[in-house]
């Protein structure tokens, strides 16, 4: 322990020289999810693409080009981004609740609501929305009211449920937004849907 | 009578331009999620004392103090943090994505920013980009650390 002292000064160090000179740090790491995607760090001198995890370019100024990727330390992330990732909330989630018919939920829609219920809980969230959509089978005008009785009744759900009507908000697509493309008039469970999306 | 009902709120939803995209015309980009100390959101050139909840709009600055930091959820699940000591812009939000109206420009002036991106970034990365004084930095997906001084 007591020989890593040292280090970690260093680049406390290293970093308050680096910090007066000026320029922008850019870091990719892996997402929440473990996934690493991919990014390009450009200005009027160049350009550098970065796209494994971990991997990082410090640019000094808009015209000096950024420099090739190089490995950027555990312990380094650390002593720059720890305050921002420590006050990082939980990332939304999304649920897609299937319908039989006109209002009624599928068995296996009806049994997610613990779990929305669960995230709205550990989010402590207030900004909760409910969005309608229906196949396509009838009018356009049929299909809006529908979408809007469905998002109203999955909302009228979760206030059952204790959950603030303030917080919800929602909003009705009817057939405009399917998810699976169909031509007009086509039964398609997979587009009777409510979706919940928990910030 | 009821059908006819139905047909005159459609016709309204229509003519109010709500059809198709009812979701598509968000009041705000994003929420403060969390946050402590020192924190206030510039709006028209007057800083408002951020509090959790709320709302965040397009051309809002982002400004922490040296014990400030947020953490904020746009609304195509983009999650942006911030440090102490920084100050970010959006300088454009749009999603719109049925009407493939798209884009996400946020500036980092100064300070250190944890980069989550969203849909966004997944439907047209072209449109996603982190701009600073020294640089742009252009995403397609995932989470990036982004330091400016």
């Amino acid at each position: 322990m007591s020989d890593r002292l040292p280090l970690s000064l260093l680049v406390i160090l290293m970093l308050v020289v680096g910090g007066c000179a000026g320029g922008t740090m850019v870091v990719l790491t892996p997402d929440t999810e473990g996934k690493t995607g991919a990014i390009t760090v450009s200005n009027q001198a160049g350009s550098v693409d970065i796209a494994s995890p971990n991997q990082g370019t410090e640019v000094r100024s808009s015209t000096a080009a950024p420099p090739p990727p190089a490995a950027v330390s555990r312990e380094t992330i650390t002593a720059l981004f720890s305050d921002a990732l420590s006050i990082q909330p939980k990332a939304p989630v999304h649920y897609l609740l299937y319908f039989e018919k006109d209002l009624v939920l599928t068995p296996d829609s009806a049994r997610l609501l613990p779990e929305i219920l669960a995230a709205i809980k550990e989010r402590s969230s207030t900004d909760i929305s409910v969005v309608g959509h229906t196949d396509t089978v009838g009018s356009r005008e049929y299909n809006m009211t529908l979408s809007v009785r469905r998002a109203g009744s999955v909302r009228d759900l979760l206030v059952r449920q204790g959950v603030d009507p303030d917080h919800i908000r929602t909003t009705s697509h009817g057939k405009e937004n399917p998810l699976i493309k169909t031509a007009d008039n086509v039964n398609e469970p997979r587009n009777r849907r409510v979706e919940v999306v928990v910030r | 009578m009821r059908s006819f009902l139905i047909t005159v709120f459609a016709a309204f939803l229509v003519l109010s331009g709500n059809l198709p995209g009812m979701a598509a015309a968000p009041e705000h980009a994003g929420i403060v999620k969390s946050l402590a100390g020192e924190v206030a959101i510039e709006r028209n050139n007057a800083p408002l004392k951020a509090e959790a909840n709320m709302k965040i709009l397009k051309g809002d600055h982002i400004r922490t103090g040296k014990n400030g930091k947020v953490g904020m959820i746009f609304e195509d699940d983009t999650v942006v943090s911030v440090g102490p000591n920084s100050r970010i812009v959006i300088e454009d939000f749009l999603f719109q994505p049925s009407e493939k109206r798209l884009s996400f420009i946020t500036r980092i002036v100064q300070g250190t920013v944890s980069y989550l991106s969203g849909q966004i970034a997944k439907i047209a990365p072209a449109v996603v980009r982190i701009e600073t004084p020294h640089a742009t930095v252009g995403l397609r997906g995932t989470h990036v650390l982004v330091k400016v001084d």
